[in-house]
């Protein structure tokens, strides 16, 4: 029983890392109308400079996170202006490509500036006999109640903040339908920049939450980036909670296959599965099939 | 003396100039002639390589191009003219490379193992377009994605196929148990392999199949109205996507010689993606202009230019990709057409001012 708890406590703390990651990518799908591959390399490029400026300079990480919050809204903000938003003309697929671009370029500026060394990383509380405790008989350390809970928070905060204020009014009409939301005076362009600023600050969290397990490297968000995309599909683009829960039953299902059933095919016979509920449910879990008339 | 040298080298090139001059009408008329002329020039790269005019690493590079222009143009069927998206291409280019070496190493004949993976790979890509039927959209990209990903899990956990991450040798082909190849004459063998997919993929765009795909991916309902039957056209699809992609994996193992599992991840899927859109969807030398921009432009002489600073040559390269999008958001391909713009747009207005000039002396007088 104590096994299964701890399982369950160590998929919610990786759910979390999926969730803000497939959040960042299920916002820029519904405003920019493009998946958008880098999602994870953003996150990369910011937690280098949360890690350079740690071993650097010496700051704790209480303080480094900010800073790395604040250097992640400006890459969302210079990313839209210079790249998305000149591209309007630009199809669907032509941003994907577009997204891929900014990978490349990330995978040049983050040797050219930080080095090509992977920078270790510390947790938010160490793993220690003090900064732990016992939860029905399985242990769980403070970093991942904290990691759990800011996640948590973060996302109800979002979810509050797409509900019940005028932007996140905004956000949701740019979503369904951009071309009428401009006609009706929706500020779209703003909504657009604000919604690449949160999926950075969601993406450069997961990194940073991530990066203590390895260091911060180029490839540490590969692995993430695509659950985060299964997550999305698995729960429905057409929602803004459908990513988040399909992220738990990802993380959930890989952990408890890895544990009970193989350990060497468990991420394989996940997306088997993925696979296989997608063809009975096309459109996710909680997503509505769009109907096209003609 | 310069125009001593100068003689001697239009010398040269003046009876190519007359054929060419000769074959103009046919070239342009038929396509065919002009895959055949293009095959021809790729086919002396080795030529040159042996005269020491290029490097020997040249052909290598030319090489990748060639196995990627022949998987870009399956990818370009697909997402080009039936509107379908996949993003599990580079775990069949894996499979087509590691499959032809398993079934060699079982002492198959090189043609029965191109056989054996080519019927393997086949029924994989038809069960895609099976799922396809049911599964759209986003949720199609994503799910072929998870086809590719578990690809890549086979790549690294099955070691009795791919030897995990020690990687597979293998040795040039032995084509019907007689002639045996080198480098040389594989690089042929792609070339030929090249222009043969080109001619498929021309004949099928430009048959009564070519256009049920194009009336598919304008509109489902409307391509059923007209009698198109979507099941059968999106099953060929992905068929020919994932036997091009397997025919790639297959040349590359015959002409590089050494598979490793890492090679075949999410980011190859991404850049042939971004060969396809890059160069020109429904082009079929506009995919070969897009394998050359995002793969031969960094290697050739990006890498060298700035090899001094690390990454560099990745941002450049990424900056072009994301340019290259902006501009020609139609494909690489039309920058021939502008060109053509520009130049009679020159012309014109050259002639148009030594016009005005000759009025101008015919008044004075």
């Amino acid at each position: 029983m104590s096994v299964f708890i701890s399982l369950i406590l160590r998929s919610l703390e990786t759910g979390s890392v999926y969730a803000l990651a497939a959040l960042g990518v299920v916002l820029i799908y519904r405003t920019s109308k493009t998946t958008n591959f880098a999602q994870g390399s953003i996150g990369t490029l910011n937690a280098f400079v949360a890690a350079t400026i740690l071993v650097k300079w010496g700051w704790s990480i209480w303080a480094v996170v900010p800073v790395a919050m604040v250097t992640a809204i400006i890459t969302g903000f210079i990313i839209d202006t210079i790249f998305i938003r000149p591209a309007s003309k630009v199809g669907p697929t032509g941003k994907q490509i577009i997204t891929l671009g900014l990978i490349i370029v990330i995978i040049g500026i983050i040797p050219w500036i930080f080095g090509v060394e992977p920078i270790p990383m510390p947790q938010f509380f160490e793993f220690t006999e003090a900064n732990r405790i016992n939860f029905l008989g399985a242990v769980i350390g403070f970093n991942a109640i904290f990691v759990i809970g800011v996640s948590i928070f973060l996302m109800t905060a979002l979810f509050w903040f797409l509900k019940y204020t005028d932007w996140g009014l905004a956000i949701r009409v740019t979503a369904s339908n951009e071309v009428a939301s401009k006609l009706m005076g929706v500020p779209t362009k703003t909504v657009t920049l604000m919604s690449w600023a949160t999926a950075a600050t969601f993406g450069t969290l997961a990194a940073i939450i991530v990066a203590p397990q390895t260091a911060v490297d180029i490839n540490m968000m590969n692995d993430i980036q695509i659950n985060a995309f299964f997550a999305c599909t698995l729960g429905g683009f057409q929602t803004f909670y459908g990513p988040v829960l399909g992220a738990y039953i990802i993380a959930m299902s890989k952990n408890l296959t890895s544990y009970y059933i193989t350990s060497t095919w468990s991420t394989t016979l996940v997306y088997v599965i993925i696979m296989i509920f997608l063809f009975f449910k096309p459109v996710g879990l909680v997503g509505k099939k769009f109907v096209k008339k003609v | 003396m310069k125009t001593k040298i100068l003689n001697t080298i239009s010398l040269f090139f003046k009876p190519i100039i007359k054929v060419l001059k000769m074959y103009k009408n046919k070239l342009e008329k038929s396509m065919h002639q002009r895959f055949v002329l293009f095959g021809i020039l790729l086919a002396l790269v080795p030529l040159l390589s042996n005269l020491d005019i290029i490097r020997y690493s040249t052909v290598s590079l030319v090489a990748y191009i060639v196995i990627f222009t022949i998987v870009a143009l399956g990818l370009n069927i697909l997402l080009g003219f039936s509107g379908l998206m996949s993003l599990g291409t580079a775990g069949f280019v894996g499979f087509g490379a590691y499959g032809v070496v398993y079934f060699s190493s079982l002492g198959l004949p090189y043609e029965i193992s191109i056989l054996a993976t080519l019927i393997i790979s086949s029924i994989i890509g038809l069960f895609i377009g099976l799922f396809s039927l049911k599964v759209e959209g986003v949720y199609l990209a994503i799910s072929t994605l998870a086809v590719g990903e578990i690809f890549s899990q086979i790549f690294r956990r099955v070691t009795w196929f791919t030897n995990a991450f020690g990687g597979v040798h293998y040795k040039y082909p032995l084509l019907f148990g007689v002639v045996q190849l080198n480098r040389n004459t594989t690089f042929i063998l792609l070339v030929i392999m090249m222009v043969l997919m080109m001619f498929v993929m021309y004949n099928l765009t430009n048959s009564k199949t070519g256009r049920a795909l194009m009336a598919m991916s304008r509109s489902n309902s409307s391509a059923q109205a007209m009698g198109v039957s979507i099941s059968k056209y999106r099953l060929l699809a992905f068929l020919i996507a994932t036997l091009y992609a397997t025919i790639g994996g297959i040349l590359y193992a015959s002409f590089y010689r050494y598979v490793q599992p890492l090679d075949w991840n999410l980011m190859l899927t991404l850049l042939i993606l971004a060969m396809v859109v890059v160069g020109g969807i429904k082009s079929i030398f506009g995919t070969f202009i897009g394998v050359f921009v995002i793969y031969g432009v960094p290697s050739l002489w990006l890498e060298e230019l700035f090899s001094s600073i690390n990454g560099v040559a990745y941002i450049f390269s990424g900056v072009l990709i994301i340019v290259v999008i902006m501009y020609y958001p139609y494909g690489f391909i039309y920058v021939i057409q502008d060109t053509k713009k520009l130049y009679h747009k020159f012309k014109n207005g050259i002639e148009n001012r030594k016009n005005k000039k000759k009025n101008k002396v015919e008044n004075n007088v």
